[in-house]
């Protein structure tokens, strides 16, 4: 068994070889594969063919390739993801500018999908094929298998359209400061986290309830019966936390497919996050912007299955052996 | 099972507790957002004293507050509502009128114009708007060949200013753009200077809010990816606006922007897409207006010669094949399909805006929706199907009929309407291979030759000059649609740019509109609307332009946003949307029935632990 | 079931090949009265078979002329009658037709899909679970691992933006984005099968590798591939959705996705015509939830320890 100075340091140096892969796919993505980002704007600006002589040139496009690869290395090195092609503005700002909406919007629905995810599956698999069960799972597999852009769809046009009650869209009205606003900004979130919630809360439950089967099969646990543990015990001592890490892998793991969900949610509800970003610059073919959505988003899943694998690994001494 | 009596009791309480903390918590958690908002939300302050605020909702959003990058979307509202011309469009006809110049007066061979400013001008930050600045701003654009802005100024134009008031415009050869008038917006000198001899790329970036202008609004904050907003302009020079500040929301949908307007949350939408006209034409208190347009959707006929892969079909260079396929174009169907009826079935290339320059092509010279017709036209020609296969072929070749028609999916109703078009021509035994693009890729396409027509837009100025331009001859390979190629109207162009009374110079842009229409480079499809909706029980007093048909929000000048005034005792959309939200009576049941749960779950629970003791 | 009883009382097969084949049958129809007894999987089965077979069938019954946007014979945006049980859309199409021609493409796009990813993950997984601890297993896990850190979405986006939305390219996309996870069960599964003695003895006889992994492994695996194919296509029937409603999906069909957004944009529901939107999403869910049930029934058919529970 290594220490766990080392499990770390193994992870870290990994999670860079995942990210050195995602730079290079980011990279070859929009070079190697057809379609020229500087045509775009030759007829919404009116540029001339020197204009896209230039800005060919400034892009770098007309020099070799493993050339573009040392210089766009260098570049994300330094935080430069190059400049909008439709506002010129910096792409790191523009992208830094969305990360907060996104976090708070995939934080909150996360953190709701998961209490109650694993309560479900924890109360279903202790008394399985009871009625709870039953009716729980049913319930989880069809949310999970309802379309999260749907349903917020749904949501949209009968809590904000037909009752009124939660804004049509977007972040916080205007002009408002201090508690106003913070309030303004719940009542925007409503919508979107419980369209994320629920979008995500069917699989949390069913990953939870059938962890929780695995680890009632355990030997551990029938001896702690045959020891006479009382049940209650058992199950918040033993059977829970045990469960609970694949769980909790899964949902870190899961971020990535949760920003899926998100950017339709985003599109749906005009939240001003990554992913209404990266929607409205598919609309407009705005490469560099949809490479660094592309960039961020890869960083965070990375980063956020570092800290899962990290503390798995201190939760779990086996696992740092492995 | 086998469990001991004492550790078991006294495992209970806890559990029971602990359980009863986790739902109440979870019941907390999901609460707390909710409920902490309708407290706050009711008391959400009203806007200090009674500014009147005019929120508008917009789906396009403001990339550039820089005018010399403006390109689409928003830009150009915010542009228009900050800043003004040396002479402006007027609200009837677009036709010029005084704006910071009350006028401009040509030399007898109009080589030189001098124009005279108002007195008094100042930018919105008190500092005096003179002359100068207006000479450094087309001075910059054609030092910085600012490419949508350099065609009105010939080339070695210069300017003078005798004084403050006073500047002279001189142009080598004669020129009408001063009354034209050009669309190029004044800047500030003092703002601009430092930036003299930035390579374009610069310029563009150069960020711009808060902006000094000169116009009756200025943009004052933008946050991105959801709104901006723009405050009354202290100094502005002219009627004192009745609105204080006018807020932008950015919807990242349609469906969105409608439910704001209909629940009050904005005053007024831009931009209707024509599929929901439907949507909100029913709405209380919502009044929607029909646009006239200012663009159109085109049909291009390719003709060859952009480069080695352009290969069009030989047949449409028969003037008779492209009318048949005009005949069998059922225009209307396309205005009422693909525009949800908000479009007007189109004919020539100058947009119905320029109302002044418009030709509405006489019926009788009109090319009707015939498809029998369309038929007996390609009969005549020798294009008949001989193989059954229900595609004619071309006599001379022994190809079939098969056009790929590439159309844009970034243009309102351009797929849809190729769609319908694939309909018409099978009819008449013409097959097409529809391809919906992206604009980039249409580009590639439009470069490279490599399609047999493609359905695109054009816009255009309010002059025609431009609009008539990309036809000529020598744009092939440049703005030429597909290398339509006409002497007869080459001629027709060079005299309308050369000729400087106004009435006769529309007689010959009639004429010039009149050879596009019979030559048919390509079919102009459609003139669709543009949808604009507002809240009737909250604001009135528009000023439509151009016409009582124009746009209520800046298009061409920011007439509109001075004179709209509330509606006497209006509630604002700030004060509508704190009383609306979720009614208290649901935050109180959902409180109850979370409050209910919670405790039957810890009673059960801790029943069943006793029984089970 | 008949074949399988016959089986058992069949008299000494005559070939490997038979002797192989019929213990295969067995085992099928063993698996298959497991099945039958989960009603889970039954109602999933039934619901899907309902599905598979408008999809098979309705795109013939639908009049081509009558989907075709110039074609279509219906008022403009009506409600619900005789002709048309789901209302018309912005064309006059029966939204009923649409659905009907829409069910094809959406499964066509899970199947196919979901074989993509099924097809790259398991000769990935097997391969590098076979090589295990070598060169290539550390670099096809690498790549996996990779792979499954890319969040999809962002990854589908820059594929379909860059290839352009038609069908098979939605495809590819989709199956790109989805097979690192089944690559690294059925590696960790490969790995197992591989230590057992059995294949242990077949290499001592001189099998090659080729012969192993597809006698040996892929036959082992072959069960947890099953149930993962089933939960696949339902994701990517999902996926579908998620692309078509972001205005990626195919642009040169009709998908229940596709139609979701078309009356999204066109504002239908807010117009009232909430047959356009609702349908749908509703069959979207009916057939990702059919898929899940099934894939949930066959988990506990292929894998005992389950069912003992």
């Amino acid at each position: 068994m290594s220490s766990p100075r080392r499990y770390v340091g193994r992870k870290v140096l990994q999670a860079l070889a995942t990210l050195v892969f995602v730079l290079t796919v980011n990279f070859l993505l929009f070079r190697i594969l057809p379609g020229d980002p500087v045509s775009i704007l030759a007829r919404s600006q009116r540029l001339t063919e020197q204009d896209v002589a230039e800005l060919q040139h400034e892009l770098g496009l007309d020099r070799p390739l493993a050339r573009q690869y040392v210089i766009y290395m260098g570049q994300m090195l330094r935080g430069d993801l190059g400049v909008s092609l439709l506002t010129g503005d910096e792409v790191a700002g523009i992208v830094a500018s969305r990360i907060w909406p996104t976090l708070l919007l995939v934080g909150l629905g996360t953190l709701f999908a998961t209490i109650i995810g694993v309560w479900i599956g924890v109360k279903g698999a202790w008394r399985r094929g009871r009625g709870f069960d039953r009716s729980s799972l049913l319930a989880s597999l069809a949310l999970y298998s309802t379309p999260e852009g749907w349903l917020g769809m749904l949501f949209l046009l009968v809590f904000a359209g037909i009752l009124g009650w939660f804004p049509a869209g977007g972040y916080v009205t205007q002009g408002l400061e201090g508690a106003a606003r913070i309030a303004d900004i719940a009542e925007h979130l409503f919508l979107p986290v419980l369209t994320l919630t629920l979008g995500y809360v069917g699989e949390y439950a069913i990953v939870m309830r059938s962890s929780m089967l695995d680890v009632l099969n355990e030997d551990f646990v029938t001896s702690a019966r045959a020891k006479g543990v009382p049940e209650p015990e058992i199950r918040r001592r033993h059977v829970v936390p045990n469960a609970f890490l694949p769980t909790f892998t899964l949902i870190f793991l899961n971020i990535g497919f949760v920003l899926g969900g998100a950017v339709v949610i985003e599109a749906v509800f005009s939240w001003p996050g990554l992913g209404r970003l990266a929607y409205d610059s598919i609309d407009r073919v705005d490469y560099p912007v949809i490479q660094g959505v592309f960039l961020v988003a890869s960083v965070g899943v990375i980063v956020f299955n570092l800290i899962a694998d990290v503390a798995y690994g201190f939760l779990d001494p086996r696992v740092r052996g492995a | 099972m086998m469990l001991d009596r004492s550790t078991r009791s006294t495992g209970r309480p806890r559990t029971g507790v602990a359980r009863l903390r986790t739902v109440l918590a979870f019941g907390t958690a999901l609460a707390t957002m909710a409920l902490v908002t309708a407290p706050f939300a009711s008391a959400q302050s009203d806007s200090p004293d009674d500014e009147v605020v005019l929120r508008v909702g917009v789906t396009a959003n403001l990339d550039h507050d820089n005018v010399w990058a403006i390109t689409a979307g928003s830009d150009w509202i915010v542009a228009t509502l900050q800043y003004d011309m040396l002479l402006r469009f007027g609200s009837e006809d677009l036709a010029p009128e005084p704006s910071l110049a009350t006028g401009c007066e040509p030399n007898e061979d109009h080589t030189q114009w001098t124009c005279t400013l108002r007195e008094g001008l100042t930018w919105s930050d008190g500092s005096p708007l003179t002359s100068r600045d207006v000479a450094f701003t087309y001075r910059f654009v054609i030092d910085h060949d600012i490419s949508q802005y350099r065609s009105y100024f010939e080339k070695g134009t210069t300017f003078e200013t005798p004084d403050d008031t006073t500047l002279i415009w001189n142009s080598p050869e004669p020129t009408f753009a001063p009354d034209m008038p050009p669309y190029v917006y004044i800047v500030p000198e003092a703002v601009w200077s430092e930036h003299v001899g930035k390579d374009r790329k610069e310029i563009r970036a150069v960020p711009n809010t808060p902006t000094i202008a000169s116009g009756p609004f200025t943009l004052t904050s933008h946050d991105e990816g959801q709104g901006w907003t723009m405050e009354k302009n202290p100094h502005y020079w002219g009627e004192e606006p009745a609105v204080d500040r006018i807020e932008f929301t950015l919807y990242s949908n349609q469906e969105a922007m409608i439910q704001a307007l209909r629940n009050g949350e904005i005053d007024f939408a831009d931009g209707i897409e024509p599929a929901l006209i439907d949507s909100v034409s029913g709405l209380d208190d919502v009044e929607v207006h029909q646009v006239v347009s200012d663009w159109w959707l085109n049909f291009a006929f390719n003709f060859g010669g952009q480069s080695a892969q352009a290969d069009p079909l030989p047949a449409l260079k028969e003037r008779s094949v492209r009318e048949a396929i005009v005949m069998a174009i059922d225009k209307q169907a396309i205005a009422d399909k693909a525009y949800s009826g908000t479009a007007m079935p189109g004919d020539t290339v100058i947009r119905p805006a320029s109302s002044y320059w418009h030709l509405d092509i006489p019926a009788d010279e009109e090319i009707r929706y015939d498809p029998e017709g369309a038929k007996s036209l390609l009969e005549q020609g020798g294009y008949v199907d001989g193989d059954g296969d229900g595609v004619r072929e071309d006599p001379s070749t022994g190809e079939p009929l098969e056009m790929v028609v590439p159309a844009s999916t970034d243009t309102t109703g351009a797929v849809e309407a190729g769609e319908l078009i694939v309909g018409f021509l099978a009819e008449i035994g013409i097959r097409v291979d529809l391809r919906p693009v992206t604009d980039a890729k249409m580009n590639d396409y439009w470069g490279a030759g490599n399609f047999d027509a493609y359905i695109w837009y054009w816009s255009g100025d309010p002059d025609p000059d431009y609009q008539l331009w990309i036809f000529t001859s020598d744009q092939c390979g440049n703005w030429s649609d597909g290398c339509f190629a006409d002497a007869g109207y080459d001629d027709l162009y060079e005299q309308q740019r050369t000729t400087f009374d106004r009435d006769e110079r529309r007689e010959i842009v009639f004429e010039a509109q009149r050879r596009l229409y019979e030559q048919i480079p390509g079919i102009v499809l459609a003139y669709p609307g543009w949808l604009q909706a507002y809240r009737s029980d909250r604001f009135e007093g528009w000023t439509p332009a151009p016409g009582e048909q124009g746009y209520l929000l800046p298009g061409y000048n920011y007439e509109s946003a001075i004179t709209v005034r509330p509606v006497a005792g209006a509630v604002t959309a700030q004060a509508a949307s704190s009383e609306g939200g979720v009614p208290a009576w649901v935050w109180i049941a959902v409180a109850v029935v979370l409050v209910a749960v919670g405790i039957a779950i810890a009673r059960r629970n801790r029943r069943r632990e006793l029984e089970e003791a | 079931m008949a074949i399988a009883d016959a089986d058992a009382v069949a008299p000494p097969p005559a070939s490997r090949r038979s002797i192989v084949w019929s213990r295969r049958r067995r085992a099928f129809a063993a698996h298959w009265r497991t099945f039958r007894r989960n009603r889970q999987g039954m109602v999933g089965l039934g619901v899907l078979s309902f599905f598979v077979l408008v999809a098979i069938v309705g795109p013939s019954i639908v009049d081509p002329a009558a989907i075709e946007e110039a074609t279509a014979p219906w008022p403009l945006k009506v409600a619900p009658a005789a002709d048309y049980p789901l209302g018309t859309d912005r064309y006059g199409r029966s939204v009923l037709d649409l659905m009907i021609v829409g069910s094809r493409i959406s499964l066509v796009v899970g199947f196919t899909a979901a074989l993509g990813a099924i097809v790259l993950g398991a000769s990935v997984g097997i391969t590098a679970g076979y090589f295990g601890g070598s060169r290539i297993d550390s670099i096809l896990n690498g790549l996996t691992n990779w792979f499954l850190v890319i969040p999809w979405i962002a990854l589908a986006i820059a594929l379909a933006v860059v290839l352009g939305a038609t069908l098979f390219n939605v495809i590819v996309v989709i199956a790109v984005t989805s097979w690192a996870s089944t690559a690294r069960v059925v590696r960790s599964q490969a790995l197992s099968v591989k230590e057992r003695l059995y294949v242990e003895r077949a290499r001592a006889l001189g099998a090659g590798n080729w012969h192993l992994m597809s006698r040996h492994v892929l036959p082992n695996v072959f069960p947890v591939l099953f149930a993962n194919t089933v939960l696949m296509v339902a994701l990517a029937i999902l996926s579908e959705t998620t692309l078509s409603i972001l205005g990626l999906g195919p642009t040169n069909a009709i998908s229940w996705g596709r139609i979701i957004d078309e009356s999204f944009s066109a504002g239908a529901f807010s117009a009232g015509l909430w047959w356009w939107l609702v349908p749908p999403g509703i069959a979207i869910m009916l057939v990702t939830l059919s898929f899940t049930m099934i894939g949930f029934a066959l988990d506990e058919v292929l894998n005992p320890r389950l069912r003992d529970r």
